[in-house]
């Protein structure tokens, strides 16, 4: 791990300075972990293994905003604040806004899908094997795959709730070229959308064993007037036995009409 | 070897789940009329890097759906229009019942429940009230047992973990010592923990909500059941024997115990629209050996009425 006091001895005042403007990069985006002390598999690859999970409040809104009865005051993680909406998709995204406590997909336990399942407020848990790796979020239960055996997209384009994952290392971080979307999921819980033309580039990598770095930028010419990034960092789960739990909260709705009826009278 | 997935045939797989259970029936044709026999063994196949055998990829079982538990490859016993129908003739020539015990293959139930099981598969056809839903045809998971037995399946593993993917739900196999759930959270697929031993995955399973059915003739256990399973996989890979004990003495007078016979789907394997919904793999080196993949497994986010309020609401 890349520590501040490798830098060697600095003069007080400006060590303090030096220290500052390290925990700042390590705060907003993380410092990379040394090579050599993060876990690693048997093919020498960097291995994400573990259950994972966000501390930010991103999910409750992308862009910085202030408090609301749904959700805490958040920073955002969008780099530079804001996200460039193309004028009508601006205003399709303010009546999401409007209409979020009822509107918003994952509220019916449908996938939060790319990128939002990777800080949205539950836990994932990532498998990972030499050909792919298996996100399964708790959130809906749902798994998503990131191919790294080489191959690439399917032809012909599909609408997938995920998209379509396709990685390739570049060092020790993982590159993962994200399409074929469905235009079905928001990007979090205040109304922030995308289209079917979504295209994701997501850069893994690790800060230290225990903390990972999740950028992504994000593509849609029918949306957006630019790509733009977002960044947050993902902490893994230590609690000892901890494990995800089945949540397929779309069953909610009708559980007590199962097993049978009238259970208690028997 | 390229994929060429279009929307249309993506509509075409979702579609798979809203199909009858006599249409589905139509397309079994590679479907087995007896149960292949996989015995306990060392294992002398492929290993995981730890040692452990390697039964990771595509499988689907051999005799058929959910239809009916005790003549799976017979009838269910009402028409789609509901109407009672008799099995059909030349019982011999069909898969034995999804149970070898009781050794007469049928449901040791209690009264009340055997009475609760046939109210269910009397309204299958004619689900006026919501109870009456099958709840796979709502997209939940179906169980530990019945999602072995619907559409084919996925198997990958890690050290700690083998994972299922099914269509409708996932199920995590816990491998290390990690401690069981506690008892006040039940879950459609249960808990599991497992281990190895040689060519058998012996699974313990806890927790279950009890909400799903073993078949669409509405067979059930209660939230007090216990589940003791076996995963037997031959050594070369391409089939397993799954057998899973249910002891569960408020529903039963006896434990039951399944055998689903399971073989492995690969990019020669024929596909007979019912099995994995797979594709090839679009590798960018044309010289590798064909390899397929699952597309995306959702299935409440497709579903729309499905199975659901539709039904319900046309009474």
């Amino acid at each position: 791990m890349t520590t501040l006091h490798s830098h060697g001895a600095i003069s007080t005042p400006s060590r303090f300075g030096v220290l500052a403007i390290g925990l700042a990069l390590l705060i907003t985006t993380g410092a990379k972990a040394d090579a050599s002390d993060i876990p690693r598999t048997a093919e020498g690859r960097p291995d994400f293994s573990g259950i994972w999970q966000t501390l930010s409040a991103a999910d409750s809104g992308l862009e910085p905003h202030g408090a609301r009865k749904d959700a805490p005051p958040a920073p955002g993680i969008v780099t530079g604040g804001l996200i460039p909406y193309q004028d009508w998709a601006l205003e399709k995204r303010n009546q999401n806004f409007a209409q979020r406590a009822s509107a918003d997909p994952a509220l019916q336990c449908f996938t939060p899908g790319t990128p939002r399942g990777i800080y949205y407020p539950e836990p994932f848990q990532i498998l990972q094997r030499p050909t792919d790796l298996t996100l399964l979020f708790q959130h809906s239960y749902r798994a998503r795959t990131i191919h790294t055996n080489g191959s690439v997209h399917p032809e012909g384009g599909i609408g997938f709730w995920f998209g379509d994952s396709r990685a390739s290392w570049e060092g020790d971080t993982l590159v993962v070229d994200v399409v074929d979307f469905n235009d079905q999921t928001w990007l979090d819980s205040a109304g922030n959308f995308h289209g079917n033309n979504l295209h994701v580039v997501e850069r893994w990598s690790f800060i230290d064993e225990n903390t990972l770095q999740y950028e992504a930028t994000l593509e849609d010419p029918d949306v957006y007037t630019r790509p733009w990034d977002i960044s947050v960092i993902l902490h893994r789960h230590r609690e000892p036995g901890f494990q995800l739990i089945e949540h397929t909260c779309y069953t909610l709705e009708y559980d007590d009409y199962y097993p049978y009826p009238s259970q208690e009278s028997q | 070897m390229n994929a060429r997935i279009h929307r249309t045939e993506f509509a075409w797989a979702i579609g798979l789940l809203l199909i009858t259970p006599t249409q589905l029936w139509a397309q079994n044709s590679w479907r087995e009329p007896t149960v292949y026999r996989v015995a306990e063994a060392d294992w002398n196949g492929a290993v995981l890097a730890n040692g452990q055998p390697d039964v990771q990829g595509h499988w689907s079982n051999t005799v058929g759906n959910h239809n009916n538990m005790v003549d799976p490859q017979g009838n269910f016993p009402y028409d789609d229009n509901n109407e009672p129908q008799a099995p059909r003739p030349n019982r011999e020539n069909r898969a034995p019942s999804r149970l070898v015990a009781p050794a007469d293959g049928e449901f040791p139930f209690q009264p009340w429940a055997r009475a609760l099981q046939q109210e269910f598969a009397a309204h299958l056809f004619n689900a006026f009230e919501p109870q009456y839903v099958e709840p796979l045809a709502r997209c939940a998971p179906g169980g530990p047992t019945k999602s072995l037995m619907w559409h084919g399946f996925e198997i990958r593993q890690d050290a700690n973990h083998v994972l299922f993917l099914f269509d409708s739900g996932t199920r995590v196999i816990h491998l290390d010592d990690k401690p069981v759930l506690h008892g006040n959270i039940s879950l459609w697929n249960g808990d599991s923990r497992g281990h190895w031993e040689g060519n058998t995955l012996v699974v313990t399973v806890a927790n279950h909500n009890a909400k799903s059915r073993f078949g669409r003739t509405g067979e059930f256990v209660s939230e007090n059941a216990t589940l003791e399973e076996r995963f037997i996989f031959e050594s070369s890979g391409n089939r397993f024997l799954y057998q899973g004990t249910y002891t569960d003495p408020t529903v039963l007078t006896a434990p039951i115990t399944f055998e689903i016979p399971v073989r492995r789907i690969t990019a020669e394997s024929e596909l007979d629209g019912w099995n994995n919904i797979t594709f090839p793999v679009n590798f960018a080196d044309s010289g590798r050996a064909p390899e397929i993949e699952a597309y995306e497994r959702t299935c409440a986010e497709n579903n729309a009425n499905h199975g659901a309020e539709s039904a319900v609401a046309a009474h």
